[in-house]
């Protein structure tokens, strides 16, 4: 488990992460959400020693992190790029040897990785001459060719076509079932409450939510829907119940826990008053708690 | 679609605590000779590197060649004569005139008048008319008479005469001349010698800056390139800066000497075709120095040549970022013939400075053996302060991506 733990940063007199603390569990796949300015990207680079930290500290299981613990971390910066004049096979095996491969098992490494993305016959091309979502492949398979102790990366999914989305996402869930700790970011909601089991919400330099996916759109009040086969302007008088709006027969309604057993006595009125077509909860999408979380 | 299963060589995967799980470096080369290897290969495959070696070595080759078909061809001279003594003489003079210089020879053709003779000078080449004139002989020739020919000519025909009037007086030109001989003895090695001493050290300086500058150049820009294109991320969360700046050094280190030793390798090869072989062995010495030099002047350079690229972000600020260096390069350059007496002397201890003019002095000879090892081991010296003070301004400016960087912003930034 990789932990920060009240990380701080500033670049002159600007604040870019702000106490920042969150985990990143073993096993689980946890998404860093932010808009641009947001700190993600200054986060990802303290956890990979790549900035100095002005406060806080990051932790490997509990214990600080070491230079060596951040060699086994498969990483892929923002504005990603390899050498463009060199070969793929090159340089991934460059990349490997680095973090500590032989040169056989990083060669074996890059063309398995390599004919899993249909690129096993570009492997002597000059990286340049790769469409970008292929350079994108190559970068990540820098990541993830080390068999990495754990994964950061940022925004790994930018700039990938639909198909590649999948194929990326089905190679993430591989390694999330080694147990290794994942860490990205994205600007692709839907994305990420598709893959991640965790979210972790960055705002100003600050984390404005962190948990489950679900309980994050869970919790606050709940929201429902009533639909009935008659006029539904009634539920307006009832104690408990903030109508947000009602259009004939159906209600949007939010139910608080301030009268309890609300939401059946609601129910209990519109059976005796009519028949009911529908009563649910609404969960409402990642997006929507971004954008209140974010506001 | 194949599909790849992570296998778990280094870690046991699911343990909760589970450590980092790097393969034993201990097995493997350290980084900075892997860093090193790809600067080498990278290199080497590139095609305008092999490219310009090659015509560089076409160069340096072609030259040496010129100029030693050039030092032993051999001109012949038709000398005309229009009378029997012209033609006695000419002929007797023939062997005279290629003992005084071995590129002259001389054959002789006799015409019947002087319009014939006249004639033939006018249409062919290297053709003189050889005739009587009002105290001695005299040579016509079409434009300019050829200083080679009059010169051996005048040598031969003083010879000759005084051999003939010696003769008739009953006595021998030796007998004339004894006890008249004047020796020749230069102090500082004869001025041919100087000369050629002078077009070495010329050479080296040549090779030392442009090797400087080019080599300096393409190590910026590679620098540039790995902080452009942020790979140099992904390379720092491998492995520690000092080694990645030791590896991209070194690599070019170990490329530029390979470059220099291959030009002065064909050089000194050509020059054993020449007749300045005879030099090769005064040589041979104050070569040796200034690769002695060149490594630890380049080591230096190249430190610096690294810092001006990581201040850059991008390569379009590399010129700006270079320009201190650059500079004193070319400072370097122009001492080679700015620098005189005195100030040759001091500045052929100071590092860099001292890469150009200490090979130049010991070229020139009459340089005690302690001064140029005093000269390396200041430049030794300045080379390690240099080593600690880019270590830190490389590392610092490596990750600061937003436009130029001063050395000072550089030096004083946070990591």
């Amino acid at each position: 488990m990789i932990e920060v733990q009240g990380l701080s940063r500033r670049f002159g007199d600007v604040v870019a992460v702000d106490d920042v603390s969150f985990a990143v569990h073993d096993g689980l796949m946890t998404g860093f959400v932010g808009g641009n300015g947001a700190g993600k990207t200054t986060t990802m680079r303290m956890i990979m020693g790549l900035l100095a930290l002005d406060g806080g500290r990051v932790t490997w299981d509990g214990r600080p992190i070491t230079a060596a613990d951040r060699r086994a971390v498969g990483y892929m910066p923002e504005e990603r790029g390899l050498y463009p004049k060199q070969r793929i096979l090159d340089q991934l095996v460059y990349l490997g040897e680095l973090a500590g491969m032989s040169a056989d098992a990083a060669k074996q490494a890059v063309m398995e990785h390599l004919e899993r993305f249909g690129l096993a016959d570009r492997a002597g091309d000059k990286v340049e001459k790769l469409s970008l979502g292929n350079q994108q492949r190559v970068q990540i398979t820098a990541a993830l060719m080390t068999n990495p102790a754990a994964l950061i990366l940022d925004e790994p999914f930018s700039g990938l076509d639909p198909a590649a989305v999948d194929s990326m996402a089905d190679l993430l869930r591989e390694h999330q079932a080694r147990g290794i700790p994942i860490l990205f970011s994205s600007h692709q909601l839907d994305l990420v409450e598709r893959l991640c089991d965790r979210l972790v919400i960055l705002a100003g330099g600050r984390v404005v939510a962190d948990g489950r996916a679900d309980d994050l759109r869970h919790q606050g009040p709940a929201r429902h829907r009533l639909v009935l086969d008659g006029d539904a302007g009634w539920v307006r008088d009832l104690p408990g119940v903030h109508v947000h709006d009602v259009d004939g027969s159906t209600a949007l309604l939010e139910i608080g826990d301030e009268v309890p057993g609300a939401d059946q006595a609601l129910l209990a009125e519109a059976m005796r008053r009519g028949r009911v077509l529908e009563f649910s909860r609404i969960v409402p999408p990642l997006s929507e708690i971004y954008r209140e979380v974010t506001a | 679609m194949n599909s790849v299963t992570p296998s778990t060589t280094g870690s046991s995967s699911g343990s909760a605590s589970r450590a980092a799980s790097a393969p034993d470096r201990d097995l493997q080369a350290p980084a900075w000779v892997i860093v090193a290897r790809r600067e080498i290969l990278a290199k080497l495959m590139e095609k305008s590197f092999i490219f310009s070696t090659v015509i560089t070595v076409a160069i340096i080759g072609a030259f040496m060649g010129i100029s030693s078909y050039l030092d032993a061809k051999a001109t012949t001279y038709t000398l005309v004569t229009t009378s029997a003594a012209a033609h006695d003489t000419a002929a007797r003079l023939g062997p005279k005139i290629s003992a005084v210089d071995d590129k002259v020879r001389v054959t002789t053709r006799e015409v019947a008048d002087e319009a014939a003779a006249t004639a033939l000078v006018r249409d062919e080449d290297d053709t003189v008319w050889f005739h009587e004139g009002p105290n001695g002989w005299t040579v016509t020739a079409r434009d300019e008479v050829p200083s080679a020919l009059v010169a051996s000519a005048e040598a031969a025909i003083r010879t000759d005469t005084l051999e003939r009037n010696a003769a008739a007086a009953g006595t021998t030109v030796s007998q004339l001349t004894q006890g008249s001989a004047l020796g020749v003895d230069i102090l500082n090695g004869d001025a041919e010698r100087q000369g050629f001493a002078k077009a070495v050290a010329f050479v080296l300086a040549f090779l030392f800056y442009m090797a400087s500058l080019g080599f300096g150049m393409m190590l910026a820009g590679s620098v540039v390139e790995e902080k452009a294109s942020r790979i140099v991320e992904i390379i720092t969360t491998r492995i520690p800066v000092r080694q990645l700046l030791a590896g991209k050094v070194l690599g070019n280190v170990v490329l530029a000497l390979g470059q220099m030793g291959l030009y002065l390798g064909i050089g000194l090869i050509g020059l054993t075709f020449t007749p300045d072989k005879s030099y090769l062995s005064s040589v041979s010495q104050g070569i040796g120095w200034f690769l002695a030099f060149f490594l630890v002047g380049f080591l230096l350079l190249a430190c610096l040549w690294a810092v001006a690229g990581s201040l850059a972000s991008r390569s379009e600020d590399l010129q700006q970022t270079a320009m201190p260096l650059s500079m004193m390069l070319m400072l370097v350059w122009f001492s080679l013939f700015l620098a005189k007496g005195t100030v040759a002397t001091v500045l052929s201890f100071v590092p860099l400075f001292s890469a150009v003019l200490m090979p130049m002095r010991i070229l020139q000879g009459g340089v005690p053996v302690w001064q140029p090892l005093v000269a390396l081991a200041l430049s030794i010296l300045a080379a390690g302060a240099v080593v600690l003070v880019a270590e830190r301004l490389y590392r610092r400016a490596l990750l600061q991506t937003q436009g130029r960087l001063s050395i000072r912003q550089a030096w004083a930034a946070a990591e």
